[in-house]
This record gives C-alpha cells, sequence and structure tokens, in this order.
C-alpha cells in the first residue's frame, strides 16, 4: 500500500495531539511531578568564583537545619565507578566530573549538594554552605579572548580563494553573536530510586532516555536493562536534553547517598550553566560575485565559544557547503575556551549561526550588485546536488520555498532601495533569508499491541518534546492500518519501550516513522499468519496486500476475504498480540543526499526615535518532505520562528569578566519573546513527499524553522533604515548607533 | 564540633531588625553580632492551615516558608500548575485566587485561609473541559506542554476581563505567560475563539 496515493484530510477535526487533555487538565506528568513513596530534595551549592581550587568546605551550619538528611561535597561522596580516576573520567565523556573533583573551571559549578526532607529545608540549608577556595584567573570574555585562538581549515578547501579577488563585487565583513540559552520552560528535573544496589528507576527530563540509560549504566557499571528511565511528557529541549548533565548524576549519587529516592530540579538561574546554550560566535565572511550575480566564492572563518574543560565545535560553517555552489571556498574555524559551562546543541545547532553571517553577507552583496536579493539566490542555490559531497538530492524545494514565500509576503511591494518607506517615526522594510539542514534518520523500534476489539497500542522509547512525535505515530499508524484514530494509542518516553534515538537534529519523525510502518507490516503478517489457519488465501500474503480495519483483516485481492479480529483471536487463543519491528537508513544513503530547508520574509517597522523594532508580519515556507500532521508541523515552524525573533532582537546572555560571572541569569535578565513581541506567524509548507529518506517520505523540520530567521530580520531591518547590522542581537541600541 | 543551637526564628529576626536600626552600635559589637549570626541557625515553623482548592477544602501543616506553588506541587499533588522560574517572571504557575490571576510562585501558602484557589486540575466540569482547554486542543495552543496550564488560567482570566478586542490587545495581555516553544499562534487562536462564543 503506498503511502503518497493516499489523499487525507490533513486538517481533520479529530488530528488533535494524542497527549492534548493530559497537557490542558494539567494531568500529564513531567519528571519532577511523580509521587514517590518516601521521596526527598536535593539542592545544588555551586561555586562562588570562576577558577581554582577548592580548599575548605563549611557544612556545619547547614547540618544545623531540621530535616537535613545529608550533605555531598567532592570529599564525601558517593564513589561513581565510571569517575574513578582521571582516565575513567576521560573516557567517560561527561564532561564535568561533579562531585569528583575539587577544581573549579566556572562560577556555579556543584560543589556542594544538601539533601534534606523539604524542599524549603534543602533550599534553606543550601543557603548556609560557604567555601573558601584559592582562586586563578578566569576569562568570560568571549569577544576579548577570541583574538588569542588562531583558526584551523574546517573542512576541503575547494577552487581557489584567491580567486574572489577578481570578483565584480565582494561584501567582506565581521559577524558577532552573543551566546544563547535554550532556556525550555520545564527546569531540568530528575528523581531517582535505586530500587536495588544495582537496579535504578529515573524519571528525567531529556530528549533520549536510552541515551540516559546508556550513560548511567557505564558510569555504575550495571547492566543497561537494569535502569528504567520515564520521561513522558518532557517540557522543552530545543538540545539541552540531548546530553546527559552532571545534576541528573548528582541527583543519582544523592539517593546512593541516603538510600532514599530523590528529587533535584534545577532552578532557572542554574538552568543558565548547567544544561548548554548555544555559544557567542565570532564570523568573518568574504563573498564575492560576477556582475551577472553568479557567486565567485565565500571565504568564512568562525570561532565559537567553548568550556576550559570540554571542547565543543558547533559546526558553524557547515551550512556554508549546503545552500549554494561556490565554486571556490574556503572554510575555518576554532573554538575559544572560557571560564563558562559547556556549551552545546542548540535548534539548528552551527547552521543558525553560520546561516546568519552568509545570508546577511549575500543581501549586502544584492545592494551592491542592483539585483533583487530573491534573484540573487535563485540564481546561486545548489539544486542539482549537495554542493560539497556532489551526490545528486533526494529531493530538494528550496526554490518553492522562496517563490511560495515571496508570493505571501507580497515581495513585490519591496522597495529596492532602503530607506523608502516612512512612517512618522518608522520606517518599514522587507527581508528574507533561507535557510537549510543536513536532513538525517536514526534507526529506530516501534512495537504495537493489539487487543481483541480492534485497538491498538504504538510504542517506542523516543521522547515528544512538544514536537508531535505521538500524533504523528498515531496519523502514519492511521494511514498504515487504515485503523480509526480513535482506537490507536500511543506510548513514548519510556526506556522499557522499544529503543529509539534521541530527539534532537530533525530526526526524530523521520526515525521514528520508518519504525511504525515496520512495525504495521509486521502486524499485518502476523495477524496474517493467524488468518491463513482459517482462510489458506492468507498464506504469503505481502503486507502490502494485507488490509486492517476496525473490526478485522482482509485481502486487497482475492476479493477480500474478510475475518473478524473475534474470530481470530477465539479460533487462536489469543490475549494481546504483540510485535516489534526496526527501522533505518540503508544504501538511499549512499545514492543520495537529503535536506530539509525553509524560506523566511519579513515585514518590519523600526523606530528611528527609540531603535524599537517591531515585526508586522513573519512568513515561513518549508520543504519538509510529506507533512504528517498538518497542525503539529506549522505549529513547531511558527515557534521557530518566534525563537529566531529572539535570536535576532533580545536573546543575549551576559557575561562580566571583572568577576567571572554569567549577568541577568534569570527571566528578568535574559529576554526571549513574549506573546507580544512576535506577530501571528504565517506558514506554508512544499508538502511534496521525499521517496527515499524514509516510509513516510517527510524530512525533519525542528530547525530549518529557525536558520535564517534572524538574517531575514536583519535584512529587512537594512531595508527599511539602511542600516546594516551584524552584531545579534539587534537591540534598540545597536540600532539607534548603527 | 557541631554546636546546637535553637533560637527562635523570630528572635533571629527580632535580633537583626534592632542591630540593623542602632547605627550608632559600635563596630567591635556588629562583629561580634555578625560571628553570632554565624552559629544562629533559625528552626523551621510550621503553622496549621485550611486551604480551599478547587472547592475542596485541606486542613494541613505547613512550613510558613512553603509557596503556594510547592504546596500545591509538593505537598498536595496538584502538579498541574508549573514551576518555570520560581520569581514570578514566566507565569507558569499562573492560578486563580478568588477570580484573579495569581503567579502561585509569588504567594506565601499562609495568606490563603479565607480566599478560593482555583488550579487547571478544578477548571474542567468532570469530565467535560471547560471550553478554553478544549479551544487549545483545538487550535493546537502548546507544544511541550509545560507553560499551558499557566496559559489556559490566563486565558480564562484574559477572556473575563474583556482584553480581548484585538489580536494586539490579546498578546499584550498574555505576554506575562512565556511559551518558550513559541506556540504563541495557537494561544492567541484559542482565545478569540473562547471570547467569540
Amino acid at each position: 500500500m503506498g503511502f503518497f496515493d493516499e489523499t487525507f484530510d490533513l486538517m481533520a477535526p479529530n488530528d488533535r495531539r494524542v497527549e492534548g487533555v493530559a497537557k490542558v487538565t494539567g494531568a500529564g506528568k513531567y519528571a519532577a511531578e511523580y509521587k514517590v513513596d518516601g521521596l526527598c530534595h536535593a539542592v545544588l551549592v555551586g561555586s562562588t568564583i570562576a577558577a581554582g581550587t577548592i580548599k575548605n568546605i563549611n557544612v556545619d551550619n547547614a547540618k544545623q537545619v531540621s530535616g537535613i538528611l545529608d550533605i555531598v561535597t567532592h570529599l564525601n561522596k558517593p564513589l561513581v565507578p565510571g569517575l574513578a580516576d582521571e582516565a575513567k573520567i576521560k573516557e567517560a565523556r561527561l564532561g564535568l566530573a561533579i562531585f569528583h573533583t575539587d577544581k573549579i573551571f566556572f562560577k556555579g559549578q556543584p560543589i556542594a549538594m544538601v539533601i534534606a526532607e523539604t524542599l524549603e529545608d534543602a533550599t534553606y540549608a543550601a543557603s548556609l554552605i560557604t567555601a573558601e577556595y584559592e582562586k586563578t584567573d578566569a576569562h568570560v570574555d568571549f569577544d576579548a579572548a577570541l583574538k588569542k585562538v588562531p583558526l584551523t581549515p574546517a573542512g576541503k578547501e575547494r577552487g581557489n580563494i584567491e580567486t574572489l579577488n577578481k570578483a565584480t563585487q565582494t561584501v567582506e565583513a565581521e559577524y558577532n553573536i552573543k551566546a544563547e540559552v535554550h532556556n525550555p520552560m520545564e527546569m531540568h528535573a530528575t528523581i531517582a530510586e535505586w530500587k536495588a544496589d544495582d537496579k535504578l528507576k529515573l524519571f528525567d527530563k531529556n530528549q533520549g532516555v536510552n541515551s540516559v540509560q546508556r550513560t548511567f549504566a557505564k558510569l555504575f557499571n550495571i547492566p543497561t536493562d537494569n535502569i528504567e528511565v520515564i520521561s513522558e511528557f518532557v517540557g522543552g529541549g530545543f538540545g539541552s536534553g540531548l546530553r546527559v548533565w552532571p545534576h541528573a548524576l548528582a541527583c543519582i549519587m544523592a539517593a546512593k547517598q541516603v538510600k532514599r529516592p530523590v528529587k533535584l530540579m534545577l532552578t532557572r538561574p542554574q538552568m543558565f550553566y548547567s544544561v548548554g546554550y548555544r555559544p557567542a560566535a565570532w564570523q568573518k565572511i568574504k563573498l564575492g560575485a560576477n556582475s551577472d550575480g553568479k557567486f565567485v566564492g565565500i571565504h568564512h572563518q568562525a570561532k565559537n565559544g567553548t568550556s576550559v574543560y570540554e571542547n565543543f565545535n558547533e559546526g558553524i560553517t557547515r551550512v556554508t557547503r549546503l545552500i549554494y555552489h561556490f565554486d571556490n571556498l574556503k572554510t575555518e574555524a576554532a573554538t575559544v575556551p572560557l571560564n563558562l559551562s559547556t556549551p552545546t546543541w542548540m535548534r539548528g545547532p552551527g547552521d543558525c549561526t553560520g546561516d546568519f553571517a552568509i545570508e546577511s553577507a549575500i543581501d549586502e552583496l544584492s545592494y551592491k550588485l542592483n539585483m533583487d536579493p530573491v534573484a540573487l539566490r535563485m540564481k546561486n542555490l545548489a539544486l542539482d546536488k549537495h554542493p560539497d559531497n556532489g551526490m545528486p538530492w533526494s529531493t530538494n524545494y528550496i526554490n518553492e520555498c522562496i517563490e511560495k514565500g515571496a508570493q505571501m509576503i507580497g515581495w513585490k511591494d519591496r522597495k529596492p532601495a532602503h530607506s523608502q518607506t516612512i512612517d512618522g517615526d518608522w520606517s518599514i522594510g522587507y527581508g528574507m533569508a533561507v535557510g537549510a539542514w543536513n536532513a538525517g534518520r536514526g534507526n529506530a523500534s516501534a512495537g504495537i499491541q493489539m487487543q481483541k476489539d480492534g485497538a491498538i497500542i504504538v510504542q517506542t522509547a523516543m521522547t515528544d518534546i512538544g514536537t508531535g512525535t505521538g500524533v504523528s505515530m498515531q496519523n502514519i499508524a492511521h494511514e498504515q492500518t487504515g485503523i480509526s484514530k480513535s482506537k490507536i494509542n500511543i506510548e513514548l518516553g519510556n526506556s522499557n519501550l522499544p529503543p529509539a534515538p534521541s530527539q534532537g537534529g530533525s530526526n526524530g519523525l523521520s526515525s521514528i516513522g520508518g519504525a511504525v510502518v515496520a512495525a504495521v507490516s509486521a502486524l499485518k503478517l502476523k495477524l496474517a499468519g493467524y488468518a491463513a489457519g482459517q482462510n489458506e488465501a492468507y498464506q504469503n500474503a505481502a503486507p502490502a496486500d494485507i488490509l486492517l480495519s476496525d473490526s478485522g483483516i482482509s485481502l486487497k485481492t482475492p476479493n477480500e476475504q474478510f475475518i473478524s479480529y473475534a474470530a481470530l483471536w477465539e479460533k487462536n487463543n489469543l490475549d494481546v498480540l504483540e510485535v516489534e519491528a526496526s527501522s533505518g537508513p540503508g544504501a538511499e544513503r549512499q545514492k543520495y543526499a537529503f535536506c530539509s530547508s525553509a524560506a523566511h520574509f519579513c515585514k518590519l517597522r523600526v523606530n528611528r526615535k527609540t531603535g524599537k523594532v517591531k515585526l508586522e508580519r513573519m512568513v515561513t515556507v518549508a520543504d519538509g518532505g510529506k507533512i504528517i500532521s498538518e497542525k503539529a508541523a506549522a505549529n513547531q515552524m511558527s515557534g521557530a520562528a518566534v525563537g529566531g525573533i529572539g535570536m535576532a532582537l533580545m536573546e543575549e546572555q551576559q557575561t562580566d569578566e571583572r568577576l567571572g560571572t554569567l549577568v541577568g541569569n534569570d527571566f528578568a535578565g535574559y529576554h526571549f519573546p513574549v506573546n507580544s513581541d512576535a506577530p501571528i506567524i504565517e506558514v506554508a509548507f512544499v508538502n511534496k513527499p521525499d521517496p527515499n529518506i524514509n516510509p513516510q517520505g517527510s524530512k525533519g523540520l525542528g530547525e530549518v524553522g529557525i536558520i535564517g530567521t534572524a538574517a531575514a530580520i536583519a535584512n529587512a531591518i537594512y531595508n527599511a533604515t539602511g542600516k546594516r547590522l551584524r552584531d545579534l542581537p539587534i537591540t534598540p541600541d545597536k540600532v539607534l548607533l548603527g | 564540633m557541631k554546636q546546637e543551637y535553637n533560637f527562635s526564628r523570630r528572635f533571629f529576626l527580632k535580633t537583626s531588625s534592632a542591630l540593623g536600626a542602632l547605627a550608632f552600635i559600635p563596630k567591635g559589637v556588629k562583629a561580634f553580632y555578625e560571628e553570632v549570626k554565624n552559629f544562629i541557625v533559625p528552626a523551621k515553623e510550621q503553622i496549621p492551615l485550611k486551604v480551599s482548592i478547587n472547592k475542596k477544602s485541606y486542613a494541613i501543616k505547613a512550613d510558613t516558608r512553603t509557596t503556594l506553588l510547592d504546596l500545591l506541587r509538593e505537598d498536595l499533588n496538584l502538579t498541574g500548575a508549573k514551576k518555570g522560574c520560581d520569581h514570578g517572571q514566566c507565569g507558569a504557575c499562573t492560578v486563580h485566587v478568588d477570580g484573579q490571576r495569581v503567579l502561585s510562585c509569588l504567594t506565601l501558602a499562609a495568606t490563603l485561609p479565607g480566599k478560593e484557589v482555583t488550579t487547571i486540575e478544578g477548571l474542567a466540569n468532570g469530565d467535560q473541559l471547560h471550553p478554553m482547554q478544549e479551544a487549545f486542543i483545538a487550535c493546537d495552543g502548546f507544544q511541550c506542554g509545560y507553560c499551558t496550564p499557566g496559559q489556559i488560567m490566563s486565558a480564562v482570566a484574559c477572556v473575563k476581563e474583556g482584553h480581548t478586542k484585538s489580536i494586539a490587545e490579546i498578546k499584550e495581555f498574555m505576554s506575562g505567560n512565556l511559551c518558550r516553544c513559541g506556540a504563541y499562534n495557537g494561544i492567541v487562536e484559542s482565545i478569540q475563539k473562547v471570547a467569540a462564543q
């Protein structure tokens, strides 16, 4: 049965999220919300210096607090086998070996953990802990530190970069982006319970239960299956849940120490230095074109911040090799160690940063060439093949994204010269940019349990961090089986369920979709096997010839041969029918290149007196292959655009070099868009299946929604005001001074 | 050596404010006070509390430091109200107190007697969802769902307050409820839908 030749109503009223009622009634349980008998609370105490060595920790006062159970420091921690010595710590790749070192690498690094009966007791006791340190020099100012780090080649040079000097027009400029913090609304939290000396149960916030399971199995030297990780509801991630962070280990250590289940939820200020962030970045671009607009080449240099205890390379120049043809290309990169916690992947990692610089430079070049930015891009898109590895695209409809977006925003109304539309104190402008992402797929498994009445439960360990994994799995299962959605339940986010990769890099649905298709095939074959006992026609039937309905099984040919589930169950004395199947990428990866893409357009106004930028309209059109759940997909895209507005205009993790500290690490000091900061985002899809990436033909959307948004906004600000602003976020002061 | 002190919090507070007020106290005394303060760990106080939540009465003993949010989440297992910042900066913990939208993380549990608290768990009528809950599902007004209970409690109040005359007005009066997923399209649409009913 072909998935693509079936038409189905995307906006069907029952296309509601499977977990919708649980979310709107507050019944859904997030990590910190499970009721566990004997639960106590852990609170982390952070170092007050940014670099040095702990000399002494004073816990005497804290110990007097009523309700206190224990205090863990590096001096009395329960030893984690996987961190037993320096070599093991290195091998564990956990980053910070929490409580297994007396060295301080950043301010806020946990030096102690209070475990108490109540959260109030623990919080109060934590406030009484003091420490003495031997301080060493600390540096947190990325802009100052980056000059000391030399660039090294990032990937192979193409052509000869000197050719750039012969280009008719060139743009050469530097771009700076401040660090951004994921800040999912749910603060990271863990409840850890040792069920036995070697059996652990975790309720944890993450984006991949199997990854959490594997990490702790290794650290505690116990079998993977002895660890159960439950993450049924995850309050956002944006990448912060892709790594296993030290606080989760701390919670498990606490549970070991007091021999009771322990809950640890980070505070919002701790969220800024405990679970990664998008590092600050510096970039320099030299881009050239001939008078007809054909790109001659690009020289892209990039540096990003990292911690002093771990190297994190964003891969900022990866996207330079993805969207356009550059016959001559050189990319260089470096990482800049700082006394901050380690950064990590944040929505559109690397590409989001690199794309801002490239798409800003292209816009600047379009004005120099006197060419429409849309036309300039169209002329240079690598539509025939992946420009770096030369493989033909399986599908790439980025040009259609651009055309559709231009039409939706009314691009023809844009004035080619800047500063042409004035409305009182406001200047109005249009901008656009594109983004793309190498579309991936991982190995995933799904299981199906079927009841006598035809109701099925489709299961996977994969999380649903809000992207709509559940409703999409339901849609695919419905399409593949023909069973009504009301009879399809979804279970996910539990390590006891069939394993799946972490939900990141726009790989979630791309991976699990194939597994659901495979599991349905397995179910059909299993049912046909039983049916063959009653009717020979079912022998050797292929999944494509087997039809399921709410009530029973039949064959496409010869004429139906319907058998009810009830009859099958009765005859074979069945209880619950269970199947499990896996699916993953294969030979198609050797034949084709895969990408998702999007075009972003906006119309905005800039107040010339206050520097305020107000988005009037924001249009996002994406090529995500076949759209499985239009509502969830559109929500992803509009939400990513809101994130892009934050990146463009407000998000900035400030630091103070003198104190070696973060500044404003809470929601009063760190602003991301509130409701009124964003217009109603207009979203559309190309909605053409990719026939090779996976059985359902969908390409991931999570990243492309944000890659390019910031550049579209910066470009519109130029069109409105003639101010080319290359440093993010573009706060009002930068607009006024620009 | 462990030292056991058991001064009451009230004694500590009194001493503290008295010393603060008397600026003329010689430096030596101040230093002595600082010294002493290091050994004073106030005992926790628990008070009996009668609260009404979702029209159900609870007679409990609560820590005087407990916020309404922690009372709900940690003591009563009503985890619908979410902790997103604990500082009144995000709105995820929004509940209704006597019909007004209130940040439960900035409300001490001890202030509740005599008031009626409504949380997201008390919004539906049995199995029948409140129209706003229904609208949030129909309009996909959420992604991860963590800010959703707070958004819905605010949205119900927003309609009641009459701040729904335009998209801009809805957006303004819903700007105390952050959504990092950026599901603002659906949130606005949900409120428009209910306001039109």
